[in-house]
């Protein structure tokens, strides 16, 4: 008898809780997104689409998507390529692989705050190590490129606070601490790949390094890459800690760097409009769930196949 | 001819692979190579570039220590004993960090509380509505909880609970990834195993703690890192629910209000702080790597 009953004091508080947590707050947010909620005031009204006519028609919003893509588009491609291509450089090499792949992962152990923080200095305008170092290469073969010649004449950019260089520079940042984590996953998925078929493909012909890839590692890293992908798009989506620690207020020159985390941090937090808030967050939220089910998608399709 | 060729084409290839890779170590060490460096020199060595690695560690003068009005010759200090000490007077550093340990520590065993309980009912338990339960953990996958930050952030501040510990505990109780987790870890273990304590007449609850859980140790520590390192390092969340009270600052916090107030003086010692809130995580990771690899890379494993 209690073995039928033990169930339910199993199960309960897991599914309270996610009810509560995870469940409930998509409804809240879905709910005050049609209203003028703001914290400490009573009278809440409904408004509405008038929230999400706000996000889909102002400028403001504009360059929130802009800097969240730029981001995003430039993050996760760079981050999956460069993750690849350490894995099959580290697997390739007899020796010292463990401590590439060490160092490596470093950054994703590291709070980004902190590394946030020393980046800011690493590329401080006069005291930061990156512009001072690009200074000594003035004079040398270097300054035939136009764009150094440039620096040398005048000053070497501000990284973070020229609003043509500040997503990049943000994106530069994000990709230094994300593709470690993408390299382990490759690590992981060559690990399964049978050597057997290597060999079975020489023999039939596939001599080149670049054939081998093409014919047999990169297929059969397929999984692994849809979740790479995936992960990497989820994880660059909600890209905050940088944001705020370098443009506190209004999210940097000209708002390049106005990414959405940031946004619904500045709305809802900051500026108490809650239901503009919690309207991005519902576009956040789709966003991210789409990307999702794109996955499971791409995955069980795979699996129904092979 | 096929004897020589394939030793020689290795050795260049390996040589420029190695070349890469080194440059992108370089890259990848810039910032803690920064950041150790400048939390061991003195503020001029910093705004000027010089020093070298370890600065000179000649003795400065501490301007603060002069205005409260002590002798020019009791205030020299050497830079990284200087720098390593404001870090921890300057601020209660002590706090955030003891405050980091409590949060993280707090959240891993609520976590492993529900969660496993939970999974073992999904893995072992035959009940009405089990694969509508496991459906609804599938589904919550989906939803990264910082993104339904201000909802929570909107029920937290109704029930009074924000500046609380509470408030950085709460919403990371429910771990859906751990339940998954946990529930295909225990779909391996043998049903005879369970079988048999029943038959020793063991409760089911005893069945978690003393035949399931031991069994479990290596998913579990994997997740315990996973855990672990996302909530000691997490900034967003802190920074959404705690606000002024620097009773409750987490060790991120704490970085970035020193940030804030920040002049020339305090570069050292904020560099100092970021060491010694990046540390610890790094030291466990040295000991443990393959551990902490497997567990940061958990949600690899589908």
């Amino acid at each position: 008898m209690s073995k039928s009953r033990a169930h339910i004091w199993f199960v309960s508080p897991a599914l309270f809780l996610m009810f509560v947590i995870l469940l409930l707050p998509i409804l809240v947010a879905f709910g005050i997104s049609f209203t003028s909620f703001s914290l400490g005031n009573s009278g809440a009204e409904f408004v509405g689409w008038k929230n999400y006519e706000q996000i889909f028609t102002r400028s403001t919003y504009e360059k929130m998507f802009g800097a969240t893509f730029r981001y995003v588009l430039t993050v996760v491609p760079l981050t999956v390529a460069l993750g690849l291509g350490a894995a099959l450089l580290i697997n390739s090499l007899t020796r010292f692989g463990d401590l590439y792949k060490t160092i490596y992962f470093l950054p994703v152990m590291s709070a980004l705050i902190a590394m946030a923080i020393v980046w800011e200095f690493a590329f401080h305008p006069t005291i930061g190590i990156i512009n001072s170092t690009l200074e000594r290469g003035c004079g040398t073969f270097l300054e035939n490129w136009g764009w150094y010649a440039q620096g040398c004449e005048k000053t070497f950019p501000l990284w973070l606070t020229n609003r043509d260089y500040a997503i990049w520079t943000v994106s530069f940042i994000g990709v230094w601490q994300g593709f470690g984590f993408n390299m382990v996953l490759y690590l992981a998925g060559l690990t399964g790949i049978p050597k057997e078929l290597y060999a079975a493909a020489e023999m039939d012909g596939a001599k080149s390094g670049w054939e081998r890839f093409r014919l047999i590692t990169w297929p059969m890293l397929g999984p692994t890459t849809v979740f790479v992908v995936t992960i990497s798009f989820i994880r660059s989506f909600q890209v905050f800690d940088m944001v705020e620690a370098f443009y506190p207020q209004g999210g940097g020159p000209s708002k390049s760097v106005y990414v959405m985390m940031f946004a619904i941090y500045e709305k809802g937090i900051q500026q108490n409009l809650m239901g503009v808030g919690a309207a991005i967050t519902v576009v956040f939220l789709l966003f991210v769930m789409f990307l999702t089910v794109m996955q499971r998608w791409l995955v069980e399709r795979r699996t129904h196949y092979v | 001819m096929s004897d020589q060729q394939p030793t020689f084409r290795f050795s260049t290839s390996a040589t420029i692979k190695h070349a890469v890779l080194i440059l992108g170590a370089l890259i990848v060490l810039l910032p803690f190579y920064v950041m150790v460096s400048y939390s061991l020199k003195s503020p001029a060595e910093i705004m000027q570039n010089t020093g070298g690695f370890f600065g000179a560690q000649i003795p400065f003068r501490d301007d603060y220590c002069v205005k409260l009005g002590n002798a020019i010759a009791d205030c020299m200090v050497t830079p990284w004993i200087y720098n390593y000490t404001t870090a921890f007077e300057k601020a209660p550093l002590v706090r955030y960090l003891l405050n980091g340990v409590i949060v993280t520590v707090s959240i891993f065993f609520i976590q492993v509380i529900i969660a496993l309980p939970c999974a073992y009912a999904l893995a072992k338990l035959k009940f009405w509505g089990r694969e509508t339960v496991f459906a609804l953990v599938l589904f919550c996958l989906l939803i990264p909880v910082h993104a339904i930050a201000l909802p929570l952030y909107i029920m937290l501040a109704k029930l009074g609970l924000t500046n609380t510990y509470a408030a950085l505990i709460v919403p990371w109780t429910i771990s859906v990834f751990g339940i998954f987790l946990m529930r295909q870890f225990f779909m391996t273990v043998p049903d005879d195993l369970i079988d048999a304590a029943r038959m020793d007449g063991m409760g089911e609850y005893s069945i978690i703690w003393n035949v399931m859980l031991p069994t479990a140790i290596p998913a579990l520590m994997a997740f315990a890192i996973f855990s672990v390192v996302a909530h000691w390092n997490d900034y967003f969340w802190p920074r959404i629910v705690i606000t002024g009270n620097r009773e409750l600052f987490t060790p991120p916090l704490g970085l970035r209000e020193f940030k804030g107030d920040a002049d020339g003086d305090n570069f050292g010692p904020m560099m100092a702080t970021a060491v010694i809130i990046v540390t610890p995580l790094l030291a466990a990771f040295a000991l443990a790597q393959r551990r902490f690899i497997e567990g940061i890379t958990l949600s690899g494993m589908k």
